[in-house]
């Protein structure tokens, strides 16, 4: 559990068809306290996805920096863990192989990482999948072995990026529930994009709006995890920061 | 009409598929046998003189002759090991150069276009500059062989190492992969259905430029042969020659490439089941 600190942080690129260059995220400064779940909210092409990449040491930044736990990122390091929308799993390896990758890349011996990798998958109810390989499961399925993989190598931070974006409405909802409860369980830190205004204040703590390359406003998110979709939509409260949250974003 | 084909399907075809769910091989046999007969039928009916065009009765004499002689199994033997030989070489140096051109941009500006112009020279375009520099011998076939072998590996190699979705890349990074350990857990495996087509296509024209290598260079094996038959004017031992052409071929597509290919890339779902 450890905090995440993004110091005016830029990002522009030489864009070879236009032939100039161009500024994805001008200035974002941004802390993630540890053990809190942020959600970066904002419409298509603010930069959601650059700075999360940026984050995870995929992308260099072109200015600013980023800490966690305060040491300055170079590069992509097992300390940020990252779910993604494509979900990205080794179709090669099973499901616990794919679970087990980060403990066999810390050197972790095949039993223990095996044990280490059966326990998440106990945590997602994927016990039952641990010897299939990805293209025998759902998307649902596929993307609940993303997120147990990211955790069972215990990083200081977790980065999703529209993790739940290609799952279908109901598994979504699954998904997004049993993530307030793993979260609630485990307490990672978690940097969560997404361009869902629900989802991102029915899964956070606080609610980050960008716009344009910056951060337009912050909003928290006073309410008691875990969470469950039946009681949020009666719940007065999540409407109404849904509905400020939706607003800031159309007028992003 | 329907009741035929009710029939056909009740008598010929449900039976014929039991047979070969019990017995895999048949697939395999059952196909030859109409064009079994077609040979038999017109080598029978002498449409041509029997010297020109023999049957199968005596195709398997030479068969047994040849072997008893140990002519067959020892040429086989040569053309086998020198296609077994020229493989390995050409897997061990195309997968690698493969990896180097398909990961570095570097590599890939300098060696793409070079790749495309030799593979252009086809094999046995090689064969007059290759017989004045090493003669007719060994050297020669390996040669051809493995130029043959290494550029389908290499081109397909580099095409299996960029259709790997970048994702994969970053997701074994962020789980903490170094760039070497991206290379055997990721890159590999990402690219073998595509390294094990190079390999298919590798061979399949490999077989063939090594018999034609054998005939023109000469000295033993199944090429060498046919070519030594048509001297001797034995149409029986040129039929022959070309029946195991065919038959290894067969072999070695059905019983290594293709259990290789069900085993990785069909099983992991990167490749449609046909």
């Amino acid at each position: 559990m450890k905090s995440l600190v993004l110091k005016n942080l830029s990002k522009t690129y030489f864009d070879p068809y236009a032939g100039s260059q161009v500024t994805a995220i001008r200035d974002v400064s941004l802390s993630v306290a540890p053990g809190e779940f942020v959600s970066l909210v904002g419409p298509s092409g603010c930069g959601k996805t650059t700075i999360l990449n940026m984050i995870a040491g995929f992308l260099p930044a072109s200015g600013g920096e980023i800490l966690v736990d305060g040491n300055p990122v170079r590069g992509p390091g097992a300390d940020r863990g990252v779910v993604f929308q494509s979900f990205a799993l080794f179709p090669w390896k099973t499901v616990l192989e794919n679970v087990a990758f980060g403990p066999k890349m810390r050197g972790v011996a095949r039993a223990q990482r095996e044990a280490i990798a059966r326990e998440f998958l106990e945590l997602a109810g994927l016990s039952q999948a641990a010897d299939r390989y990805p293209n025998e499961l759902s998307g649902g399925m596929q993307q609940r072995v993303g997120v147990v993989r990211a955790l069972a190598n215990h990083p200081d931070v977790l980065l999703m990026d529209e993790p739940f974006a290609s799952v279908d409405a109901q598994t979504r909802m699954t998904l997004q529930e049993e993530l307030t409860r793993i979260w609630q369980e485990r307490r990672t830190t978690v940097l969560f994009i997404t361009h869902d205004v629900a989802e991102a204040v029915f899964l956070a703590n606080r609610v980050v709006v960008l716009s344009k390359g910056l951060v337009m406003t912050e909003i928290d998110v006073p309410l008691e995890h875990p969470r469950r979709w039946d009681a949020m939509m009666e719940d007065e409260r999540f409407k109404a920061l849904s509905a400020l949250v939706l607003q800031k974003v159309r007028a992003a | 009409m329907n009741a035929a084909l009710r029939l056909w399907n009740l008598r010929v075809w449900g039976p014929y598929m039991r047979a070969t769910a019990r017995w895999p091989a048949l697939r395999s046999i059952v196909p030859f046998l109409p064009l079994l007969a077609l040979w038999w039928a017109v080598a029978a009916a002498e449409v041509f003189p029997r010297a020109f065009f023999p049957g199968p009765a005596e195709v398997v004499g030479a068969f047994f002759t040849l072997t008893y002689k140990g002519i067959l199994p020892e040429y086989l033997f040569d053309s086998v090991t020198r296609l077994a030989v020229g493989a390995a070489v050409g897997v061990a140096l195309g997968i690698p150069l493969g990896l180097l051109v398909g990961l570095n941009r570097g590599a890939h500006t300098a060696l793409w276009p070079i790749l495309l112009f030799f593979q252009a020279i086809g094999d046995i375009a090689w064969l007059p500059i290759l017989l004045i520099w090493f003669g007719f011998g060994l050297t020669t076939m390996t040669f051809v062989i493995v130029y043959t072998v290494l550029f389908p590996i290499v081109l397909n190699t580099v095409l299996g190492v960029r259709s790997i979705p970048i994702d994969l890349h970053r997701a074994a990074r962020s789980l903490g992969a170094s760039p070497a350990r991206v290379v055997w857990e990721v890159v590999l495996p990402g690219s073998l259905p595509n390294i094990v087509t190079g390999l298919r296509n590798g061979l399949g024209y490999g077989w063939r430029a090594l018999i034609a290598a054998e005939i023109i260079v000469g000295t033993s094996g199944i090429g060498f042969l046919m070519f030594d038959a048509r001297r001797a004017g034995s149409v029986v031992e040129i039929m022959l020659g070309m029946i195991v052409l065919g038959i290894l071929w067969y072999i070695v597509d059905a019983w290594v490439l293709a259990p290789i290919e069900r085993a990785t890339g069909q099983r992991w779902g990167m490749v449609q089941r046909q």
